[in-house]
């Protein structure tokens, strides 16, 4: 059976509403699995596209989570903005001019990983800056970007595995 | 085509794009304080900016005018500067007037010199004021660079002077304001070398002092400008020769002024009094 993209990608949402409400590890984690979901909407779904996507979804977690509201928003943008460079970047043109979806049997776990890296780093970044992260001392804010990096690519690429078209077949 | 189509998505992409990250900064305004100080301080920092950079733009924008305002400016400046370069030539007699230390005892007249020798041994002046404008033998003739010399027979309209450059003149002078006082002749060779004698050696002097009139004579006030000390020799083992340096260049005198001591005919009595009782 085909697995729907968005239903997995609707149950990932609420995957994160659990995180956000109930899995508060420490003040240095911020984790997130949402920028593992928004790098794999499928590449048939335009930039601008995403962007929407990425910018409802943030919005959702935001007012469900008893988060800022715009927070999540406001992170998530620029990651599905970054998508499609990044994506030709590592994984060549074919991905996006063939419509493929990013998948880890075919382009391997290191390319998906950088890529996921790279994607977090960018949302973690602009999360932990709008997060106060202006008020609170430089070195805090690096403990808790390197900290939330390492759990969130861990969980990514579990989100990623998940989301693989081929699995999903 | 496509390329102009992939343009196209970019502009729309990063349009996109500004909506929703100023939605969402808007909203993360509304929600949150600390966010709401640091956004600000953020747009207040990007507005300072672009304030800035619009007043460089108008700044630059302005420089024609600015340009033109300045041209004017100088043009109307130059005007000025020319309308006063012409009144300076006209009053050049009245520039050249130097009243020094007048105390009531003096009159000073402006004149032109109508001719003159620079080149004799017993030169001459010719001034074209006479009788008619108050000038009497034994006035003096001065600039403000110097004495020129001495009226000896006056007309109607014209005195003859004694020029300063003549072997018989001599002027009582002072090494600075009160220094060593002594008569001062041309030096009979240059028309810009005249030298002091009699002065006692006790006296100190540097070569470059100036030397003024003493006002020890009945013709001339204290205090006229004469000229620079160059160098000096000791004479018979008693008194100072020094060379000076005339201020005044004689071949470029066209105006001078007479000055005249009102109580000459008095000063003069006593002399002849002083002559009588001698006899």
């Amino acid at each position: 059976m085909k697995q729907n993209f968005f239903i997995m990608y609707f149950l990932i949402v609420c995957a994160q509403l659990l995180i956000c409400n109930y899995f508060h590890i420490s003040a240095y984690i911020a984790l997130s699995i949402m920028p593992a979901a928004v790098m794999c909407i499928p590449t048939k779904i335009g930039t601008g596209g995403a962007m929407i996507i990425a910018f409802l979804t943030g919005l959702v977690i935001d007012f469900l989570a008893e988060g800022l509201i715009g927070l999540n928003a406001l992170a998530l943008v620029p990651v599905a903005a970054s998508r499609r460079f990044i994506c030709d970047s590592i994984f060549g043109q074919e991905l996006t001019s063939l419509g493929e979806d990013i998948s880890m049997r075919k382009y391997g776990s290191g390319k998906v990983t950088f890529a996921l890296l790279i994607e977090q780093s960018i949302f973690l970044a602009i999360y932990i800056t709008a997060d106060g992260g202006l008020a609170r001392p430089l070195t805090f804010n690096l403990m808790r970007f390197a900290c939330s990096l390492i759990c969130g690519l861990l969980l990514s690429l579990v989100i990623v595995n998940m989301l693989d078209p081929n699995e999903r077949k | 085509m496509p390329r102009k189509r992939t343009i196209l998505g970019t502009i729309i992409n990063t349009a996109v794009f500004i909506i929703l990250e100023i939605a969402a900064l808007n909203m993360l305004t509304h929600n949150g304080q600390l966010q709401n100080f640091f956004i600000s301080k953020a747009s207040h920092w990007f507005m300072g900016k672009i304030w800035g950079a619009t007043e460089s733009v108008r700044y630059y924008a302005s420089l024609k005018k600015e340009n033109e305002r300045l041209s004017e400016e100088i043009l109307t400046l130059t005007r000025r500067v020319a309308a006063l370069s012409e009144a300076r030539s006209e009053n050049e007699a009245e520039a050249r007037i130097v009243i020094p230390e007048d105390n009531g005892k003096y009159d000073f007249i402006p004149a032109e010199i109508i001719k003159s020798s620079v080149n004799k041994q017993h030169n001459y002046l010719i001034i074209g004021k006479g009788s008619d404008d108050g000038i009497v033998p034994q006035t003096g003739v001065i600039t403000a660079k110097g004495v020129i010399g001495i009226v000896d027979v006056v007309s109607r309209h014209y005195s003859y002077a004694i020029s300063f450059l003549n072997s018989e003149t001599g002027i009582s002078s002072r090494i600075g304001k009160d220094g060593a006082v002594g008569p001062m002749s041309w030096s009979g060779t240059d028309t810009k070398g005249a030298v002091l004698r009699e002065i006692p050696l006790q006296y100190r002097f540097e070569p470059g002092d100036t030397v003024y009139t003493s006002g020890f004579s009945s013709i001339f006030p204290a205090g006229i400008p004469l000229g620079t000390i160059v160098d000096s020799k000791i004479v018979n083992g008693a008194t100072y020769e020094i060379r000076i340096n005339l201020l005044q260049d004689f071949s470029a005198i066209r105006y001078v002024t007479l000055v005249k001591n009102r109580d000459i005919k008095e000063i003069e009595d006593f002399g002849d009094n002083d002559k009588e009782g001698g006899r």
